[in-house]
């Protein structure tokens, strides 16, 4: 059967076996035999009706009567077989679409565990993202919060020395002036005569200190313009110029740096933050250059500039330690250093990447290990 | 949907009484065997009850033959009301043509009326008909029950609806039955006889359709 409601043919309600012993017992009950049967045997059949439909016809028995009340009998009795019938097709039907839906529901489930997970390996995946952009940004701060503070020592102190050195350098010139005066107007003694000598080149040394001095502040003062966030036009050579000085401060002026410095037009551009890119650059180079020293001798840094298509381009690079292959992948990477964070070395390639491309620019790196580290860097002209 | 088998020229149609548990969708069946006197009627089939309650269904089939030779059967079946008969009542359902909802008028069954409703319109979008377009009459009954919901606050609660006006009944009285019966029959009609032109194609109007198959057998009885 198709649907537990489709009227039931006489095969559905009995067996062989049970139609054999049905008829078996009316044959019993009337004095001719009887035969309940599927299809219309002959004009004297009668039908059995059950729900509307004949679902058999009964033929044979002594009589018309016999005929009438044994057919009646029998669908008296397919009442019962129908209605059990009924019931469990009923049910058969029911618990299918029930386990139908089941399965739908079961599917409808996969199908959203999968969605979460998707959802969920994508939140990680932020997650992960975010963590990264806090830990970069954590660095940049601490970057620039070391930044800031240098520059302001830098700039308090440049603050302060520059009038004293001021009127230092002026005061010894004008005293090497009086010197010569006072020597012109004493008696001639050889003793004297090496006085005046000796007292001339104590103050033309201490000139030259005082100008140093005033170098290294003018080099300070570069950096002391940290808080400084509008672009100017910039003077990269001078910026370097101030970069290398600075470094050769820290080493005693004993590296030695090879300059190829080309002419450059200004660009725009953020000079503090530049120098600062410079100065970890070279600052980088050198502590390549003295962690190989013990190896290969001294070493040598060279600065080079040049002007390419409408572009500059700054290569620093050193025949120091290098850096290893399996290091390189990530020496971009926000936490990553070689050396501990804020021992003010080493530190900050990226924020001269940042501070490059901030500037539309592209930072590369080459290096192999014990050969030395290139890093060219190259900033539109604009 | 309805089921013709041309070969024999049979029509079978399938009307389900639903509503709440006790609300007397059994009595209602009952009462249609006992008043009912179509053409053709066969056995009330009460299928299998625990405390009167319906376990599985009853159904009774009534029809009438068209000038055509049309057989024209209709079965009509209760589904049990109880909340846990949920698969029985879909399958029941399913495949029917037409529906009697019948509801409990008593105060305390009207949060139950409309659980059983919106059962009514999830199931049938299950068994993916369409309430829309599905021939249904709704049935308040028990009036006959003190202190019922009175009739216009019914009426218009239900007056925005397809189903307006509802039929007021005592099935246990055998009063509005035949009627809720008869509205049923005129709007299966007008679905029956655009698919299957029971006018045209087998003698079969409108009035007849609907005076054939809810014949009262007690119209004198009842008179006197
Ligand atoms: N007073 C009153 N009682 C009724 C009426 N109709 C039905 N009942 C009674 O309500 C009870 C439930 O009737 P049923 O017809 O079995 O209810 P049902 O809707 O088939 O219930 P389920 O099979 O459980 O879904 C019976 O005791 C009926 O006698 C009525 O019009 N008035
Ligand atoms: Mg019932």
């Amino acid at each position: 059967m198709r649907n537990f409601e489709d009227d039931p043919t006489l095969n559905d309600l009995l067996s062989n076996e049970q139609l054999a012993r049905l008829n078996q017992c009316l044959s019993a009950l009337c004095s001719e035999p009887v035969v309940l049967a599927r299809t219309r045997p002959g004009p004297d059949a009668v039908p059995v009706e059950f729900n509307l439909e004949t679902v058999g016809w009964l033929s044979g028995g002594g009589n018309d009567d016999e005929r009438e009340t044994a057919a009646g009998l029998v669908a008296f009795l397919m009442m019962f077989v129908a209605k059990y019938r009924l019931a469990a097709n009923l049910h058969h039907d029911a618990t299918e679409a029930g386990y139908a839906e089941l399965q739908r529901q079961n599917e409808a489930l996969k199908a959203s565990e999968a969605r979460y997970r998707e959802l969920s390996d994508q939140l990680q995946q932020k997650v992960d993202e975010q963590v990264t952009v806090i830990k970069q940004t954590q660095q940049e701060l601490y970057e620039s919060a070391r930044l800031r503070s240098v520059g302001q020592l830098a700039a308090g102190v440049a603050h302060e020395i520059n009038n004293p050195i001021g009127f230092i350098s002026s005061n010894l010139r004008v005293a090497r002036d009086y010197v010569k005066e006072l020597g012109a107007t004493l008696p001639e003694t050889p003793t004297k005569k090496d006085l005046l000598a000796d007292f001339n080149d104590l103050l033309t040394e201490s000139i030259d200190g005082a100008s140093r001095i005033a170098g290294i502040v003018s080099d300070l003062k570069t950096f002391s313009s940290i808080d400084q966030a509008d672009f100017t036009r910039c003077n990269i050579t001078s910026l370097i110029t101030s970069a290398m000085h600075l470094v050769q401060t820290e080493y005693n002026h004993e590296l030695q740096i090879v300059e190829r410095l080309a002419e450059l037009p200004d660009i725009s551009g953020h000079p503090s933050r530049l120098a600062q890119t410079f100065f970890n650059l070279l600052a980088n180079a050198a502590q390549a250059v003295q962690d190989a020293q013990s190896d290969k001798g001294p070493g040598r840094i060279l600065v080079k500039t040049q002007v390419e298509s409408a572009s500059i381009q700054i290569i620093i690079q050193d025949n120091g330690c290098g850096i290893p292959e399996h290091n390189q992948p990530k020496i971009f990477d926000a936490f990553f250093t070689s050396r501990p964070v804020g021992s003010g070395t080493g530190l900050g390639l990226t924020v001269a990447r940042d501070t490059v491309r901030g500037h539309g620019g592209q930072l590369q790196l080459d290096s192999r290990e014990g050969m030395g580290t290139r890093v060219r860097l190259t900033l539109p002209i604009n | 949907m309805p089921d013709f088998s041309p070969d024999d020229n049979k029509l079978a149609l399938k009307v389900v009484f639903y509503g709440p548990a006790l609300s007397g969708k059994t009595t209602n069946l009952m009462q249609l065997h006992t008043l009912l006197n179509p053409e053709r009627k066969g056995e009330l089939m009460v299928l299998e009850t625990r405390d009167d309650r319906t376990l599985f269904f009853d159904m009774l089939p009534i029809g009438l033959r068209g000038s055509s030779g049309l057989d024209l059967r209709l079965k009509l079946y209760t589904v049990p009301g109880q909340v846990q008969h949920d698969s029985t009542r879909k399958a029941v359902l399913s495949r029917a043509d037409g529906v009697v909802f019948v509801a409990d008028s008593q105060p305390s069954q009207q949060d139950n009326n409309a659980i059983a409703f919106g059962n009514l319109e999830e199931n049938l979008e299950k068994v993916g008909l369409d309430i829309d377009t599905l021939p249904m009459v709704v049935q308040f009954n028990k009036r006959d029950i003190p202190g019922v919901v009175p009739e216009p606050e019914l009426q218009e609660r239900w007056g925005e609806t397809p189903w307006s006006p509802l039929v007021m009944a005592s099935a246990l009285n055998g009063d509005g039955v035949i009627d809720t019966f008869q509205v049923l029959l005129n709007r299966l009609y007008s679905v029956v006889d655009d698919e299957f032109r029971l006018a045209t194609d087998h003698g079969i109007s409108r009035e007849q359709f609907v005076e054939r198959l809810s014949r009262n057998s007690n119209t004198e009885a009842a008179g006197a």
